[in-house]
Order: structure tokens, then C-alpha cells, then sequence
């Protein structure tokens, strides 16, 4: 049943040094659908890709506010997810009773990161096996940082996790030097064609199948879903009919 | 009867026997009840605070009392934290060495990613790289005076809690950075996104002085005057007479604010028994910290004594 | 005698016939794959580098610092798993936290080095658990001055000994390695991760033993922190790394007695002279092709 020995548990080394059930948490996160997280100089923005199981049914939540100062995005187990989240609004409500101050990006990361470590590295427990972009700005700016189920936590410029989310970070090393620069707009439009680049080719993005996060520094954190994002998806990718784009929204 | 409060409640002995503790848990059984500080010991006098137009004046005298004895007297009572906040104790001074430890590990704490931090992050940076009247605050990102207030009120609210208070009451003084002016969710609705409006670098708030008290029960207030202890009588009419709102002292200027606050200790020291005439004064601004831990009253005189009647050994 | 195949190697805690423990053996593995630190003890404080690789073009420059303070005066640097280095960082600093509250006083190098060590050992111990994926180098500066005592408020008596013995030194840079097994030596230079024997070679060549006379300062410590670094990665020359450097030396020095990033001028110029130096290296390599 098993590839080798040494993948039963979290606590078992291979001869190479590789803890293979970690690893293997990592797949997790690939069969997730992709999430993309951007910042500029002013902005920190999370557009994802949700899922529905059927045709009738509801679409997946993939992007979280926590605070009024950031959300994250997720791609891989929701639930896990979910714990995390909570642990995360916790944390970050006890720094606002304590020290009246937004929990610090990097802080808030470095504890969810110390806390996927220790299922790693205790038997009877078992990685996270969700991957998550923390997104925000705090009194040092704005942020965007990646965490994996190993623990490893990096600061990112931009990101992308998830299935096929390789396409989204070719294009996002491609554009790397705009992002900096970049306006609120201007970022979103980026987030928006990462997360496009990424899609099978049949797929679109939709009001229904994409979410957005932004947050800006003196602009709290805020999710847009549905209609709010119909404009963006408009403007970012200018449909066949271009010029005409005008009469088309008219019929709608 | 036995008054002893571990027998309150409980039947009388004379009556009914020796209490039988075998049913308590152990913990409880034959102990006597716990006790917790029930009053200070050795203890601190008044701390003042004064708010300025760029930042707040801090002063407490070098006095440790032992009830009526003056027990030590060069003892510190103003702490600084870092370029932005300064704690003044009054009340018990080995409360006061705990909180010390608690603010020292908590800078500690702070400054993990020291090592990580870029120079202008450091909340100690030398005073030279600091531009006082410079718009942008390099020190955006460190706990400034209010967040170390909300943190001390709430250790001293936990402890009172527990019937086991810390005995202090404090001062904070320092700097602290605004709100944003409205807290805004979108700047801009959906329909407006065609017209791909860049947004600019925020306006850079500029860090505004902050005074606050906060004492054993976990009250706090504030106020551009402040002061605690025998000063909260005796200093904080002398400067209000100067100060009477915020928008005075936002046009104070820091020598005013210092020749204020000097005054004052010279009346607590005439006054306040437990009060002597050496002193530390802070001068907390964008500038970072000015702490002087060893003034000398000046022009002590006390031949307005002469004019005093009906106390002690005098006889009129 | 090989490990795979044999069982023994299957669980933490488990000996082989031939009393080796293959788990730590392995975490040992992990550590090697890890990018190269190094730290040298000079005359007047301590350096610690490493070789930060860096894995995408996404990630934020001079952000993930990797090497971290651990009390005022103290640094760690490690190689190996991100993750456990960052659990081993955390649980050094609760040590040095709950000395102080215990002490009030900051904890002496070897002190931490040593609960360091008994921590690390611990996850040797019991099947239930594995060992840490890292080996961590620990520099420090104990104060040489006299300290006072944490939250006092006055200055103490102005008379007597206080039971100080007079003329008595102590304080002084220190530097400590521990290993996954969670042995641990007291080094004057320390290196671990991939590059770690080339860079151990480096290390041997410089003056850093009290025995052989004055010891290279703390500034010549940074230069060869960076070249040494540049030459451990010769060997990985297809990734990219940045470099990190930290130094700590006493209150009369340059960090004031703390554990701090090294300036950005000074930390360009050793890059500098370290490319420098690989360039000029290459040079002779070619200059001797020649003349063969």
C-alpha cells in the first residue's frame, strides 16, 4: 500500500533526510484550485478561483477575512483551513484587547507557522494539508506571505498556490517589476490575469467562480464577490467583441 | 469568639467543636486563607505628566519611602521603554521592579526581529537618525506609548481581578500615531473601476504626544495634566492653571512645559511629606527620549515656613 | 553495516545492532541539503553568516530573515528545515526569557547552549517524536561589564566588596554548534549545512585560536564571513542565495552588546571584496591553466 517505508508517519526521516508525509500534505494544497495574492507599494490584493461540486450547488469559500487589516486565501483542505482561520482571528483580536494594535503580519504568520511545525514533528498528528496566502497591510505596510503545510512561511512580492498555479506564477515573475508601482486597479488586473493564466483552457472567469480581497494601506481589508466584481472582469479581459463592449452590457 | 478571618462563616468552635476540615480538598484543608498584599511597603510618591505641543513632560522624584522613613534615595521611578514611551511609577517600588521585568522582556520580545530590523525600525536607534519635524515617522512599526498602556491597564486590571493587585499607579507618556481620519472599506465602488484611478502613497500621519494614567484597580484616564498620588491634590491645579485644555497644550512649548513641571515639584516637595528634593525629569518628542535622573530642586527656601501657624510645637 | 532495509531505521529512539540511532543519522541528512551557515568567533565579538538560497524570483527581497536574535545579546543561525530552526529559535528564546525571570540576568552563552542541547537531545529519545532537521549555531556576548541586576532602582551600596572578587575577568564572545543528536561543542569557527567543508577549511586557515596569538577583530571576522560564505557556495553555484550577517560584540563595541544585522555599508563592502576575491581566485585557476 505504501510507496516505501519511511511515509507512514510525520516523525520518520528517509535515508535522503525528506519527511515524505509532508510532502505528501503539499500535494494536498495542488489539488486545491488556484489562489493568487499580489502587493504593491500601497496595496495588497487576493483574487482565487472557487469551485462549485455541481452545477446547482454553492461555490467554495476561499478567501477569509480575519481582521480588519487582512485575509487570507486558501487552496487544499478547506476545513484545515478553517481551524487555522479561527486560531488566526483569535490571535489576532487578543493583540487588539492587549496592546490596542492590528497583529503584525509577520507575527500572525510566524504563529500559525510554529503551529504546523509541531505536526511535524510529533507522532499522532498529521500536517495541514492547506497551503494559505496571509494578505494586508499593518504599521509596516502592506504584506504578502506565503504559508506551506511544512511550516515554511516566506515574504512574498507575489504568489500563487494550487492546481495549475504554475502558469499564474509565470506570469507573475514575468510582470514582477510593475507590481511594485503599481495602483489599486492596476494590481487587481494583475491578480485577475495570473488567475486566468492558470484556468484549462475551456474555462472562464466568472462573477460566480472568482473572489477578490483587497486591502490598501488606510483601506481596510474587504472581499468582493458576484456583481462587485463584474466591472473588474470586464475591464481586465477586454472580450472579442472589444469595441463593442459597450452595447453589450446594454443587453444584460 | 475567634475573630480570625479564617474563621469567618464558619460554626463557632465553642459551640459546635473544632471545625472538621476532612471533607475539603487538600488544598484547603488546615490552611489558612490566601492572602495577597494586603497594602505597599515601601513606596514611590507622585509622578506628573504634562503634555506639550510636540510631546509630554514627565517628572517623579528619586525617593524611596519606608512608611514614614525616607528608606532610599536614589531610586529611578521613571522607565524609559523605547524612543516613544516612558513609564512613571508611583506606589510600591518592588511592584514597580516587577512591571520593570515584564516591560524588559516585552522589549526583549519586541525586538526578536531586531536582528532582522533595518535600522530606522529599531526602537533605539540613535537619536541622531531621528528627524522630529519630519512628516514621516520612521518608527511607525514599534509599541508606541498607547499600546503600552492598554497593555500595563490590562495586567493591572488581571492582577486586581485576582485579588492579588499590583500597587501601583502609573504614568505613560509619549508619542502615538493617529487613526486614519475615516475608516474607509472600498475607496471605490465597482462602477467607477474603468477609470483606473492610481492611489498615491498614504499620507504619512505624523505621531502626536499621548499622557495617560492608569493605577491597582485597572482605572485609567487621560488628560493633557496628569499626575498621580499627593500631586493629583497638589500639582495637577498649579498645571491646569497653565493647561487647561488640549488645545492650550498644543501651544505649549517644551521649555513652558518643563518650567511648569519644575514649579511643581518644588510646591510637592514644600508639601507632600514622603517627597524629597532630588528628581528625574523625561522629555519624551520626536526626538526620541531626554531623560535626567538627577535634578536638584532649585531656589529652595523655606522661609515661607516662618509664616505658618498651628502646627507642631509651636505655641502661637 | 548498511541502515536501509534492516528496520532499525524505521523509528526514532530504536539502536541498531551496532548502536547507531539511523533517524538522527538522517535528520543529519536534512541538515546537509540545507544552504551553508557559518559563525567565527574574533578577538571582540561574533559573526554569523549564511548562504540563504533562494528557491523563486517571487520572493521579497532582504525579507525572510533567517538569522534570529534570541535574547539582547544572542544570535542563532542554523541550517537544515526552516520550520524546526524557527521551533528551535522559539524555544531558546523562552529559555533565555525564563533565565532572566529566574536570575535577572541575561543567560551566559554556554548556559543556553547547554539547555539547547538537552532540548535537542530529548527528540532522540522516544519514538514518538523525531529529531530536529537542523543544526543550529548559537554567538553570543556575555557582558564583561558588570551588570546590574534586572529592574533595580538604585545603585546599591557605595562600599564593600559585595562579594565580588577583585581583578576576576568573565564575559567574552562565545560560539556554539548543535548538532540533530543534540550534541553540542564550543567552536571559534563553526560551520554546517552543504557547504560546510569547504567553508571548514576557510575557517581553519584563520587566525581564530588565542593560542596562536591576537585573534582577526570583528570586522575582518565580517569579510571573511562573507568570502567564506562565497566559497561554500562554489559547490551550488546554479541557485541563487543572498547573503545574511549578524554580529555581536561588547557594549564598548560596534553592536553595543547586541545582536544585530550588520550594517548595510559595511555588508557591501565584504560582498564586494568577497566577489572580489572568487573572481581573483578564478584568475589564478586560469593563469595556472596557462602556464601548464
Amino acid at each position: 500500500m505504501f510507496r516505501n517505508n519511511y511515509d507512514n508517519d510525520s516523525v520518520t526521516f528517509s535515508p535522503q533526510g525528506r519527511i515524505f508525509q509532508v510532502e505528501y500534505a503539499q500535494e494536498a494544497v495542488k489539488q486545491g484550485s488556484v489562489v493568487v495574492g499580489i502587493v504593491s507599494k500601497t496595496h495588497a490584493v487576493l483574487a482565487a478561483l472557487k469551485r462549485n461540486a455541481e452545477e446547482l450547488s454553492s461555490y467554495q469559500k476561499k478567501i477569509i477575512p480575519i481582521d480588519t487589516h487582512y485575509g487570507i486565501a486558501l487552496a487544499g483542505l478547506a476545513s484545515d483551513a478553517r481551524v487555522l482561520s479561527n486560531f488566526m482571528k483569535q490571535q489576532s483580536l487578543a493583540s487588539r484587547l492587549t496592546y490596542d494594535r492590528p497583529i503584525p503580519l509577520s507575527e500572525i504568520t510566524s504563529r500559525i507557522g510554529d503551529r504546523a511545525q509541531t505536526n511535524t514533528q510529533h507522532y499522532g498528528k498529521r500536517p495541514y494539508g492547506v497551503g494559505l496566502l496571509i494578505a494586508g497591510v499593518d504599521q509596516k505596510g502592506p504584506h504578502l506571505f506565503e504559508f506551506q503545510p511544512s511550516g515554511v512561511t516566506q515574504e512574498m512580492v507575489a504568489c500563487g498556490i494550487g492546481a495549475r498555479s504554475q502558469m499564474a506564477r509565470t506570469y507573475l515573475e514575468r510582470n514582477l517589476d510593475e507590481f511594485e508601482g503599481s495602483s489599486r486597479e492596476e494590481l487587481i488586473k494583475h491578480a485577475l490575469r495570473a488567475l486566468k493564466d492558470s484556468l484549462a483552457q475551456d474555462k472562464e472567469l466568472t462573477i460566480e467562480n472568482t473572489s477578490l480581497g483587497v486591502a490598501g494601506v488606510d483601506e481596510n481589508f474587504k472581499m468582493y464577490e458576484g456583481q462587485e466584481i463584474a466591472n473588474w472582469l470586464e475591464t481586465t479581459f477586454e472580450r472579442p467583441e472589444g469595441g463593442e463592449g459597450e452595447g453589450m452590457e446594454v443587453d444584460s | 469568639m475567634n475573630h480570625l478571618p479564617q474563621a469567618w462563616g464558619r460554626p463557632r468552635d465553642d459551640i459546635y467543636g473544632a471545625y472538621d476540615h476532612s471533607y475539603l480538598p487538600q488544598t484547603h484543608a488546615n490552611t489558612h486563607p490566601t492572602t495577597h498584599t494586603q497594602s505597599p511597603v515601601v513606596t514611590g510618591t507622585s509622578v506628573l505628566g504634562l503634555k506639550f505641543k510636540d510631546g509630554v513632560v514627565l517628572a517623579a522624584d528619586n525617593l524611596a519611602s519606608y512608611g514614614s522613613l525616607a528608606r532610599f534615595t536614589d531610586v529611578k521611578r521613571l522607565k524609559p521603554f523605547n524612543r516613544k514611551a516612558v513609564v512613571g511609577f508611583g506606589g510600591d517600588v518592588s511592584d514597580m521592579q516587577y512591571l520593570d521585568r515584564l516591560l524588559n522582556s516585552l522589549d526583549v520580545q519586541e525586538n526578536y526581529s531586531g536582528a532582522a530590523t533595518t535600522e530606522e525600525d529599531d526602537g533605539e536607534a540613535p537619536a541622531a537618525t531621528a528627524d522630529g519635524e519630519g512628516g514621516e515617522d520612521k518608527h511607525k512599526a514599534i509599541l508606541d506609548a498607547k499600546n503600552l498602556h492598554t497593555y500595563l491597564s490590562k495586567v493591572l486590571y488581571k492582577r486586581r481581578s485576582d485579588f492579588n493587585p499590583l500597587w501601583n499607579a502609573i504614568l505613560v507618556a509619549g508619542l502615538t500615531t493617529p487613526p486614519p481620519p475615516a475608516p474607509s472599506t472600498s475607496t471605490s465602488s465597482p462602477k467607477d473601476t474603468t477609470t483606473s484611478k492610481p492611489t498615491g502613497p498614504a499620507p504619512s500621519r505624523k505621531p502626536i504626544p499621548y499622557l495617560a494614567y492608569a493605577d491597582l484597580l485597572g482605572t485609567t484616564y487621560s488628560s493633557p495634566t496628569l499626575a498621580t498620588g499627593f500631586g493629583a491634590h497638589l500639582a495637577v491645579p498649579i498645571m491646569r492653571r497653565a493647561v487647561p485644555d488640549e488645545a492650550a497644550a498644543a501651544k505649549l512649548s517644551r521649555e513652558e512645559a518643563v518650567e511648569i513641571v519644575k514649579k511643581c515639584m518644588k510646591v510637592l516637595f514644600y508639601r507632600d511629606a514622603r517627597s524629597m528634593n532630588e528628581y528625574s525629569l523625561c522629555v519624551i518628542d520626536g526626538k526620541g527620549v531626554d531623560l535626567q535622573e538627577n535634578i536638584k530642586l532649585e531656589g529652595e527656601s523655606w522661609a515661607f515656613a516662618e509664616g505658618i501657624k498651628g502646627y507642631g510645637t509651636q505655641t502661637v | 553495516m548498511t541502515s536501509i532495509g534492516t528496520g532499525y531505521d524505521l523509528s526514532n529512539s530504536v539502536f541498531s545492532p551496532d548502536g547507531r540511532n539511523f533517524q538522527v543519522e538522517y535528520a543529519v541528512k536534512a541538515v546537509e541539503n540545507g544552504g551553508t551557515a557559518i559563525g567565527i568567533r574574533c578577538k571582540d565579538g561574533v559573526v554569523l553568516g549564511l548562504e540563504k538560497l533562494v528557491s523563486s524570483k517571487l520572493l521579497k527581497k532582504d525579507a525572510n530573515k533567517r538569522i534570529s536574535t534570541v535574547d539582547r545579546n544572542m544570535g542563532v543561525v542554523y541550517s537544515g528545515l526552516q520550520p524546526d530552526g524557527k521551533h528551535f529559535v522559539s524555544r531558546a528564546r523562552d529559555e533565555a526569557s525564563s533565565w532572566r525571570s529566574t536570575y535577572k540576568a541575561p543567560i551566559p552563552v554556554s548556559s543556553l547552549a547547554n539547555r539547547m542541547g538537552s532540548y535537542v537531545q530529548a527528540y532522540t529519545l522516544y519514538n514518538s517524536v523525531r529529531p530536529f532537521g537542523i543544526t543550529a549555531i548559537i554567538g553570543g556576548y556575555d557582558a564583561e561589564t558588570e551588570l546590574s541586576v534586572d529592574g533595580a532602582v538604585g545603585s546599591g551600596p557605595k562600599s564593600g566588596s559585595g562579594g565580588k572578587t577583585k581583578g576576576a575577568k568573565e564575559g567574552g564572545p562565545y560560539l556554539y554548534m548543535i548538532e540533530p543528536s543534540g550534541t553540542y561543542w564550543g567552536y571559534y569557527g563553526a560551520a554546517s549545512g552543504k557547504g560546510r567543508q569547504a567553508a571548514k577549511s576557510e575557517l581553519e586557515k584563520l587566525k581564530l585560536d588565542p593560542k596562536d596569538g591576537e585573534c582577526i577583530s570583528l570586522e575582518e571576522g565580517v569579510k571573511e564571513a562573507a568570502r567564506i560564505i562565497y566559497v561554500a557556495h562554489e559547490d551550488n553555484k546554479d541557485k541563487d542565495f543572498e547573503l545574511e550577517l549578524t554580529w555581536v560584540s561588547s557594549v564598548a563595541g560596534p553592536t553595543k552588546g547586541r545582536h544585530e544585522e550588520v550594517p548595510k555599508a559595511l555588508r557591501e563592502e565584504a560582498e564586494k571584496l568577497a566577489k572580489k576575491s572568487m573572481e581573483g581566485d578564478e584568475d589564478d585557476e586560469e593563469e595556472e591553466k596557462m602556464e601548464e
